[in-house]
């Protein structure tokens, strides 16, 4: 069997044990609430938004409710992975791993991606749930293209959290450590993310929290590329007309490639040095 | 040392990275203890016995062999070729102390995953439950296992491949003495088919009947490697024998010989003298004495470990502090 086929059984076997296990269980409800819930909620007609938005097509409805995939599929993506080497460090299976022939840049690609695929093959579900759900409610149904665009995007978020999971636990020497590096990451990104873009602003003279002023959309746009979150965002609005961030189509896909590239790099290194 | 080399050490050394902090530099680590010019080899079919204190770099050493930790210093070859990591990863099995195997997958499932890893075919994975004993219990789930069927598994994957060498360590922990012989009967019919062994235990006694050769660690580094014969040569051990006769000897004799031990028993005397010379028997006849006991007692491998390291029986088994640094000396390094 070639190594690459090998790598990918393994990969799959891996997806397959977090796919049904327990923690995914316990997770499934929080990400139904949030995913096709917030859909549900989005594509009411009657729904009363900030600033009196309203959703004027199916793709904007998915937008809204990309919040979901932000809020709880990276939460899930991290809690997965978060000890995806660490548990195995603790009970010594990790040096029976790690004295296998399997190059190690191979046996991270099959931590990678089997903790992926676990995290990702519900929420496309999930996402898909959520388009039907608006198509049915608000009769507005969302081209193809634009599906791609926002499954495509939302598996590159849980591909860079699933990382991020993979990093710590790599780094970690225990489940404790392991825990409050991927969600302190989690919520810096998530939750301080917007503190530090609107402190920042203020520093650099920026009507902070005025959504009409071009120049603080510009700057939260700009700085939006530093957090993964920003870039997936990014990447849905270049499926929405009307969105002026200073940041082109271009840029926002260059920037999904570093934040693809750069996280499993790294990881691939820290793999390649690892000791039990 | 004859038979065909399975693997040999030169110079092998490894140095653990410690935290040394510094005001500028938070994360900057310096070298710590590790192991040092360890020159060791491994032949065909034969089982090497590391022993040594706590911290005296045993398993750093295994780790060195099964290629989880890099070499800073020295070569690991076979038949004159230098092995790189992954070579090394592939001619080795490790079985490393306690895995502690967990989770509802089955020992079916996880052998196979290692199969998978290690390269080798499914079915001869499922196999080798069947030489570890495992095989009627191969849909049983991890954590159902005892700790010697944990070890079974461990032995298994670590068999996985048809590895050139097998390294074991502390492979008797938490086996009853049923297992621990089945598991001893199991290595020695892997050795006579061409596997070599390295092993290091604590059980001394079950090690010193198993291993063919002997390495003394200590402070990371090999003191002595052979056989316990050539061990005893080296180390300049004479054989001490233990004696029990009818009554005491008589005074003129005492002088004559090196008394380790004299104690009054029950219809008797025993003594343990530093000495085997046959003339004796020949005096102890002219004297009359009655011998019940006459038998030439080997030096266990803790007196072996104590001749080779200059320690008594009781520091060398809880001076762990002392014994976990590399002793001063120059390694072409900062020192510690």
């Amino acid at each position: 069997m070639k190594p690459s086929r090998r790598m990918m059984l393994l990969a799959y076997r891996l997806g397959r044990n977090r796919l049904f296990s327990t923690r995914m269980l316990i997770m499934l409800p929080i990400l139904l609430l949030f995913i096709p819930g917030m859909a549900w909620g989005f594509a009411d007609p009657n729904i009363q938004l900030p600033d009196n938005q309203i959703p004027e097509n199916a793709t904007e409805t998915m937008f809204l409710a990309s919040i979901g995939i932000v809020f709880a599929g990276t939460m899930a993506a991290v809690l997965i992975a978060h000890d995806g080497i660490s548990k195995d460090r603790l009970s010594g299976v990790l040096e029976v791993r790690l004295t296998q022939p399997m190059e190690r840049w191979r046996q991270s690609m099959v931590l990678v991606l089997g903790h992926w695929m676990s995290i990702a093959i519900p929420v496309i579900l999930m996402i898909t749930l959520s388009m039907i759900l608006v198509g049915y409610r608000s009769d507005m149904w969302i081209s193809l293209t634009d599906a791609l665009v926002f499954n495509v995007a939302a598996m590159l978020i849980l591909l860079w959290y699933t990382v991020f999971g993979l990093l710590a636990s790599s780094v970690a020497k225990e489940q404790g450590s392991a825990i409050a590096f991927s969600i302190g990451l989690w919520f810096l990104f998530t939750l301080l993310w917007v503190l530090f873009t609107t402190l920042l602003a203020a520093l650099n003279g920026v009507a902070v929290g005025d959504t009409q002023d071009q120049s603080y959309l510009v700057f939260e746009g700009r700085l939006d590329l530093l957090s993964p979150n920003g870039v997936y965002h990014h990447l849905l609005e270049t499926r929405i007309d009307g969105v002026e961030r200073g940041v082109t189509n271009l840029i926002s896909y260059l920037a999904a490639v570093v934040w693809t590239v750069a996280p499993l790099y790294l990881f691939q290194k820290r793999v390649n040095r690892l000791v039990p | 040392m004859s038979g065909e080399v399975a693997m040999q050490f030169s110079s092998v050394g490894f140095r653990y990275q410690i935290p040394n902090p510094k005001w500028y530099n938070p994360f900057q680590k310096r070298q710590g203890p590790g192991i040092s010019h360890i020159d060791l080899t491994v032949l065909k079919g034969k089982i090497v016995g590391l022993v040594g204190t706590n911290g005296a770099g045993k398993t750093t050493l295994l780790r060195i062999i099964s290629g989880v930790l890099p070499l800073s210093e020295g070569e690991i070859s076979k038949d004159g070729e230098i092995l790189s990591k992954e070579a090394l990863r592939s001619m080795v099995g490790f079985m490393p102390e306690q895995v502690r195997w967990s989770g509802q997958q089955t020992v079916r499932n996880t052998i196979t995953e290692f199969a998978l890893l290690r390269g080798c075919s499914i079915q001869s994975a499922v196999d080798i439950l069947s030489v570890v004993g495992l095989k009627n219990r191969a849909d049983t789930s991890l954590q159902s296992l005892s700790q010697g069927m944990r070890q079974r598994l461990s032995l298994g994957v670590a068999l996985l491949g048809a590895p050139d060498v097998l390294v074991l360590d502390e492979p008797f922990n938490g086996l009853d003495p049923v297992a621990m012989d089945a598991f001893k009967r199991l290595l020695r019919s892997l050795a006579a088919s061409g596997i070599g062994i390295v092993i290091s235990s604590h059980h001394l006694t079950e090690l010193g009947h198993l291993v063919d050769t002997l390495a003394l660690l200590h402070q990371g580094q090999l003191l002595a490697q052979g056989t316990t014969e050539t061990l005893q040569s080296k180390l300049g051990f004479e054989d001490i024998t233990e004696l029990i006769l009818d009554r005491t000897m008589s005074d003129d004799l005492l002088t004559m010989l090196d008394v380790l031990e004299s104690e009054e028993i029950e219809n008797g005397h025993r003594y343990i003298l530093q000495s085997s010379d046959p003339k004796l028997l020949q005096l102890l006849v002219e004297e009359k004495h009655q011998i019940f006991t006459w038998r030439v007692v080997p030096p266990t491998l803790i007196e072996l470990l104590c001749s080779a390291t200059g320690l008594d029986r009781t520091s060398i088994g809880m001076d762990v502090e002392h014994s976990n640094m590399i002793p001063l000396r120059n390694l072409g390094g900062e020192e510690e």
